[in-house]
């Protein structure tokens, strides 16, 4: 049985690079056990957004400079593939301490 | 889903800077009306506040775009620039890197258009792809590499 987690993917318009970030990662961890409910959105409506609550994290392609309680992975290694195995093991490492 | 379009794929575009790229390459996709007049203003707009230069392996490149709201058809326009331009990198604005190749995304709906948002993400991880973008040397052969990688 998958775990379900939630990721909030924040890239600059809350569309374009957030919805191929949120892609790759249902992708990559569903290989580890993990059913990801991501949310897109703009660092702007990033409050409202996690507002709902329940989120492991944040995988960010644009800086979010505030902090919320939820951890930040910076994401932007999964769209260049330079270190999108790096992106991959900060979030598990926080998904694994839940 | 188609994203490629003869018409929107260019080669030798000469900018002067970021913005001007963005302009020129903004300047096709509305001419053939895949995007409305208020497009290039928020893709220049929103390039100044959340970059989009991505360093890739051997290359580097940018994918200005905006909101849905200013595009009629989604495509993506894929432009060779004649001499490499300053772009701040995505994520990281103190960042710059010489983007050489633009892909201009004009997306409707992300959910609708996920399929060329994961062929466009793929070319990006893809080194012999990448190699391939960077090896065309003319218009037809950019757009036969990104008619088969994007489609």
């Amino acid at each position: 049985m998958a775990k379900h987690v939630k990721i909030l993917c924040v890239c600059g318009s809350g569309t374009v690079s957030s919805a191929m970030v949120a892609n790759k990662l249902k992708e990559k961890l569903a290989d580890y056990g993990y059913a990801v409910e991501a949310t897109e959105c703009s660092p702007n409506s990033a409050e409202t957004a996690l507002a709902s609550g329940g989120f492991s994290l944040m995988a960010c392609v644009s800086p979010v400079y505030q902090e919320f309680g939820v951890p930040k992975v910076n994401a932007v290694g999964m769209l260049t593939g330079l270190s999108e195995d790096q992106v991959l093991q900060d979030c598990l490492k926080i998904l694994e301490k839940e | 889903m188609r994203a490629i379009y003869e018409d929107l794929v260019v080669c030798g575009v000469d900018a002067a800077d970021a913005e001007d790229a963005i302009r020129q390459v903004g300047r096709f996709l509305f001419r053939k009306g895949f995007v409305k007049d208020t497009y290039v203003d928020a893709v220049a707009a929103r390039e100044k506040e959340f970059p989009t230069g991505l360093q890739l392996k051997n290359l580097a490149v940018a994918m200005p775009h905006t909101a849905g709201v200013h595009v009629n058809t989604p495509a993506v326009c894929v432009a060779k620039l004649a001499h490499p331009v300053q772009f701040a990198h995505m994520g990281d604005p103190e960042t710059e890197v010489q983007a050489e190749l633009l892909f201009m995304m004009a997306i409707q709906n992300p959910d609708a258009q996920l399929e060329t948002l994961q062929k466009v993400m793929k070319v990006f991880t893809d080194e012999a792809a990448v190699a391939e973008f960077k090896a065309a040397g003319d218009r037809e052969s950019l757009y036969q590499a990104a008619k088969r990688h994007i489609g």
